[in-house]
């Protein structure tokens, strides 16, 4: 996909967006802080808000949203509460493959359902399939994720990957939906656009949260390397070579002896290189493996963390993420 | 005294009818402007219910009596409205449209506006939207302000009197009915028929519109 998109637009209360852009790439990501004109930019590129958009060297500028052949997934987006999930994802007039993509995204034992009986997972699931039953020639995805806990979150994540070749212009703030999903970044700050690139450039360039963010190789059907430390992690079939791998800092565990009969299957002796404040928890940083860790200031109390203090950092494999390859 | 219940019930029916084209046209504006002039229409579409409603049957009268224009038009075509049946019809449908725009603008009010962007981004248009979206949520909540309206137009006295007259067989409904039969000797017996009728009408109404309230409520409260 090559899209171009040049808007100014003011919102109420004072906020002004002025974006010049043009990125090629099969799916782009939009990061920065809150408030930075994420949301806006993808109103744009919709038709909500005025702007010159083209794709693929169409002009979309024109044509009303409903035209564009854009799927739009807002943060929290509604199904419709009177449909069932199936006339739901039937809704658009160009709706069609919904058994196949329900079969794809989980959802094909719900569609007879109502909206109402669904859990909040199953909502967004009906909710990207909605969007890609209309046969979206671009989908703009804000926060598809948001407020699904862990195993969701991942869930989804390699469902989208599954998706293959729909375009996507995405919006998170999680550094490793970001790596998994686009391939190039964009980064919004105070309604202007700061910097364009390769995804990875663009997040070690800007704050990368908190997530920690390997690559490995592959060495067994679940087993990876990286750098100088073996890594037990769930792998999707296949998988060879390089991997990129993700796992939430406070996924991990830090513990000052060996534990033993434990089922977590990594335990890594490592030593604290640095402690940081990160809004009121403490976020370690461990050397080799390159790790960070997320934990209470009352448990990082407890252990005595120092620079320089030896820990055994432990991870479920299930809690590490394969992104693909890198 | 049924001649004058079924009397009502017509004229409520067809007042209610006749009001809410109109009523979705306004209520439609009013529910998605905020801008000064919507303002001004709003009061303008309250002004029936606050009005003593024999100045609005004089008002109307001054629109479709005989001697006005629109008036002695209508009656030339065939559709006499001052002092006919169809008086009484426009005098309930006006004192009832205000409640009736209301309804509609919470109504619509209630449905999430995301819903319209989502229909729009599925590839339906601003029409297509309104009709498989907007209306259907909203629906249930319109009804029950058709029903609180009907209920309205049930109870017209000054506006009809004014407009309609007080005609028998034509435009005398259950309220000019009782105030007819009130200043005769040895018709209670009539008048209490007519008041258990409306009491048992207006209470059906309301005990619809509740119902028809909460499966409105029922129907949005889906996503939490």
């Amino acid at each position: 996909m090559i899209l171009e998109v040049d808007a100014d637009v003011r919102r109420r209360g004072g906020f002004r967006l002025r974006a010049s852009l043009r990125v090629e790439a099969p799916r782009v990501a939009l990061v920065g802080p809150s408030g930075g004109g994420k949301t806006t930019l993808l109103d744009v590129i919709a038709g909500i808000e005025r702007g010159r958009v083209v794709l693929d060297g169409d002009d979309l500028s024109r044509l009303p949203l409903h035209r564009r052949s854009i799927g739009y997934v807002m943060q929290d987006a509604p199904l419709f509460p009177h449909l069932t999930v199936r006339r739901n994802l039937a809704y658009g007039p160009r709706a069609g493959g919904i058994g196949e993509i329900a079969e794809r995204l989980g959802i094909a034992h719900l569609l007879d359902r109502m909206p109402r009986n669904l859990s909040g997972g199953e909502r967004r699931r009906a909710v990207l399939a909605r969007a890609l039953a209309s046969r979206p020639r671009l989908l703009l995805l804000d926060e598809p994720f948001a407020g699904l806990d862990e195993a969701r979150r991942r869930e989804a994540m390699s469902l989208l990957t599954a998706l293959g070749d729909v375009p996507t212009v995405l919006v998170s703030h999680s550094p490793a939906e970001v790596l998994g999903l686009a391939e190039r970044a964009v980064r919004l700050e105070k309604g202007a656009i700061v910097a364009e690139g390769p995804s990875a450039s663009l997040l070690r360039a800007g704050e990368t949260g908190i997530d920690n963010l390997l690559v490995a190789r592959v060495i067994g059907p679940s087993r990876v390397v990286a750098g100088s430390v073996e890594i037990a992690v769930r792998l999707p079939e296949g998988a060879s070579g390089a991997v990129r791998l993700a796992c939430y800092a406070h996924d991990v565990i830090l513990a000052r002896e060996a534990p033993r009969a434990i089922s977590a299957r990594n335990v890594f002796p490592a030593v604290v290189r640095e402690l940081a404040d990160a809004g009121g928890d403490v976020l370690a940083t461990l050397e080799d493996p390159p790790l960070r860790a997320l934990l209470t200031a009352d448990a990082a109390r407890d252990l005595a963390l120092a620079p320089g203090a030896r820990v055994f950092a432990i991870v479920k494999s299930t809690s590490i993420g394969c992104l693909g390859a890198a | 005294m049924t001649s004058s219940v079924l009397l009502s019930l017509w004229v409520g029916a067809l007042a209610t009818l006749l009001a809410l084209p109109f009523a979705v046209l306004f209520g439609l504006v009013l529910a998605r402007s905020r801008a000064p002039w919507a303002t001004a229409l709003q009061a303008l579409v309250w002004l029936p219910l606050v009005l003593p409603p024999a100045v609005t049957g004089y008002l109307l009268l001054g629109l479709l009596g005989p001697r006005r224009p629109l008036g002695s038009l209508l009656a030339r075509v065939g559709v006499p409205v001052a002092f006919d049946r169809l008086g009484a019809i426009v005098a309930a449908a006006v004192v009832g449209f205000p409640l009736l725009v209301m309804f509609l603008v919470l109504a619509l009010r209630a449905v999430d506006p995301r819903l319209a962007v989502v229909s729009r981004s599925c590839g339906r248009g601003p029409v297509a939207t309104f009709v498989r979206v907007t209306l259907p949520l909203a629906w249930p909540g319109i009804l029950a302000g058709a029903v609180l309206a009907f209920a309205r137009a049930l109870g017209e006295f000054g506006a009809t009197i004014v407009l309609a007259g007080n005609i028998p067989g034509r435009t005398d409904t259950i309220s000019l009915r009782i105030y007819d039969l009130y200043t005769q000797v040895g018709r209670e017996g009539e008048i209490a028929g007519l008041v258990a009728a409306s009491i048992a009408i207006a209470v059906a109404c309301v005990v619809l519109a509740q119902a028809l309230d909460r499966r409105h409520r029922r129907r949005l409260e889906v996503e939490p």
